[in-house]
């Protein structure tokens, strides 16, 4: 459809005040990390990087860089088994408590996650087990397990059933038919849930805040510098952070073009 | 078919889903080499058939033998046996040779082995070799149909099931595919098993036609013998254009017969079906004849097609263009066909609605 002028100018008006939006508030801790001051005021007369070696060199930011690693890492890679498994059974196979079970997996994304952390360190409590990062773990799966498994099940309702009933026509056992269909026409579903689950639980708070008891993430110590004890390491930190998220996101970007890469061509 | 002991049988075969039975103890034989359709409207139980026969569901009841072996206890991925699926089921993540070769690959056989046969498959389904390495998402709808053909036939099975692989295109591709598939069917000399709803495609394709109506067949018999003896009038309306006259008593209300005519059908009762190209329009003489007039007229490329009101009710008539009426719509005008032309069915018209 062709736009006038003035509905041009008004739609790029727009798309620059949703970015500004969006991107604005990142940007001011961006800058913050770099300033001299000790808190953020315009204009920025003296900028200096020192914050950045420091937090490098730093023994307890890279115990948190570790921890919170570690978590998304674990979480990353179980969410990728639970979400595929998952989406099997919720969107490949025909079996009696299907229709509950589709309603159910999902119904832990919709609890407030203040909730749901509070209700699972009342369990750990209960169940003896002395909170820490792998308890965080298990709270992180709880909330983002479901949204791998909607990832992978999206792909999964998307691919045609024939042609897993076609691979076994042509001779292919069970397993074959996992091997050499399902799992490779899932795999960029699989991906994607990988990519959601890391960025989720990196940047994950609510849960952290509850279930790590002693141990500390990355998001938890932020927060606990903004109470107290603020210093331009802060923001240094939270850039670091961001730094770790679009890295997770350049590596599935890559993986994906990858994937790509490998499939046949001419 | 022929006398020899048939590569396909089928006895007595039932699938039950909860309350409702999809096929009622079917029986059937299928020749090695032919090319037999299954013909039914939607819901007929056409596509429940061949998902027993290839083992895709197990049946409630009764039998499938291949040759000598009883197949429907063999599961689906050890019967010698490969379906085209409609929506022809081509592995996206994979190039066309290597969907040629899946089924070779499942059997151990060796790479090299298995390109010759993929490239021999491309040759033979008259596909570029250089199609090997193309992926399927570069090809045409007609060359998927093809490379789905070669697939089916890598590992040389005994019997090719197809469930409508030609509905999804369009008409012209599918004509030039039908006959392909014919050809396909000649010169591999396989026996061919074919699902479809296009009673078109079933008559330029195969040997013999079965005709499914409610989990059963209707009729099974080559494509002329049911469209000019069809068993009932569902089979009769199913095969195209048709009249149906009512016949009590050896008479048929609102037209003459001739005396050869009055004694042939002396006595008899039931509906009598009629073709509309054997009716014709304005005949010198003729074993029935009916006058009307003209309702409607449509245009079918070299023929032409006319809805004739008559007192034995609205009859459709097809002629050669250079038949057409004079006159047009409301010229009156007399209908008549031959002996040979009518065929009697016992069966009242109403009772298959």
């Amino acid at each position: 459809m062709k736009t006038s002028r003035l509905a041009s100018a008004l739609l790029v008006a727009y798309g620059i005040a949703v970015l500004a939006f969006l991107y604005l508030p990142l940007v001011s801790v961006g800058l913050a990390s770099v300033s001299k001051a000790r808190y953020l005021s315009f204009p920025i007369r003296r900028y200096n990087t020192e914050w950045y070696g420091e937090a490098l060199a730093s023994d307890t930011v890279q115990g948190l860089l570790w921890i919170s690693l570690k978590v998304a890492g674990i979480v990353t890679v179980s969410s990728m088994v639970i979400g595929f498994l998952g989406a099997l059974a919720f969107a490949r196979y025909s079996w009696r408590f299907r229709k509950p079970f589709q309603k159910l997996i999902l119904l832990p994304i919709f609890f407030p996650q203040t909730v749901l952390g509070l209700a699972l360190l009342m369990w750990f409590n209960a169940l003896g087990i002395v909170p820490s990062w792998k308890t965080a773990i298990v709270a992180h799966l709880v909330w983002i397990a479901p949204i791998a498994t909607l990832i992978v099940s999206i792909r999964a309702f998307g691919f045609d059933p024939a042609l897993e009933e076609a691979a076994r026509d042509m001779g292919a056992t069970q397993w074959q038919v996992l091997r050499e269909v399902t799992i490779p026409l899932l795999m960029p579903g699989v991906v994607s849930a990988g990519l959601f689950a890391f960025l989720l639980s990196w940047g994950n708070f609510p849960l952290s805040l509850f279930t790590t008891g002693a141990d500390s993430t990355l998001p938890e110590w932020l927060f606990a510098k903004m109470i107290s004890g603020y210093s331009p390491l802060v923001p240094t930190v939270g850039m670091l952070t961001v730094a770790g998220s679009a890295g997770m996101v350049a590596a599935g970007l890559i993986l994906a073009w990858a994937l790509r890469r490998l499939r046949p061509t001419t | 078919m022929s006398d020899a002991s048939p590569i396909l049988r089928i006895n007595a075969l039932t699938k039950t889903f909860d309350d409702f039975t999809a096929l009622h103890g079917i029986d059937l034989d299928v020749a090695e080499g032919e090319f037999l359709a299954i013909v039914g409207p939607s819901g007929s139980g056409k596509t429940t058939l061949i998902r027993l026969l290839v083992g895709m569901d197990d049946p409630t009841d009764g039998a499938i033998w291949l040759r000598d072996q009883r197949i429907d206890v063999i599961p689906a991925n050890r019967r010698p046996t490969c379906m085209v699926f409609q929506s022809l089921a081509l592995f996206p993540h994979r190039t066309v040779g290597q969907n040629i070769e899946f089924p070779l690959k499942l059997r151990g056989v060796a790479a090299k082995a298995r390109k010759d046969r993929a490239l021999e498959l491309l040759d033979l389904l008259r596909l570029p070799r250089d199609y090997y390495a193309k992926r399927i998402q570069q090809c045409s709808g007609g060359e998927k149909q093809r490379v789905a053909l070669a697939r089916a036939l890598a590992f040389d099975p005994e019997i090719l099931f197809f469930d409508e692989p030609l509905s999804a295109l369009d008409y012209r591709l599918r004509k030039t595919l039908e006959k392909e598939l014919k050809d396909l069917h000649r010169r591999t000399g396989k026996t061919f098993i074919y699902i479809t709803h296009s009673l078109e495609e079933a008559m330029v394709m195969s040997d013999r036609i079965a005709i499914m109506r409610a989990g059963r067949f209707e009729q099974i018999a080559p494509a002329e013998e049911i469209y000019a003896r069809p068993v009932s009038p569902f089979v009769a309306e199913f095969m195209g254009e048709v009249n149906f006259l009512p016949l009590r008593a050896g008479m048929v209300a609102g037209a003459a017969l001739s005396s050869a005519a009055q004694a042939a059908l002396a006595g008899q009762g039931g509906t009598l079906v009629l073709r509309p190209e054997s009716l014709r329009l304005n005949p010198q003489a003729a074993d029935l004849t009916l006058t009307g007039t003209v309702a409607a007229a449509y245009l079918l490329g070299s023929r032409m097609q006319y809805r004739i009101d008559s007192p034995a009710g609205e009859l459709t008539v097809e002629v050669l263009r250079e038949d057409a009426v004079a006159g047009g719509i409301g010229a009156p005008v007399t209908l008549g066909c031959d002996l040979a032309a009518l065929h009697l069915i016992a069966e009242a018209r109403d009772a298959a609605a």
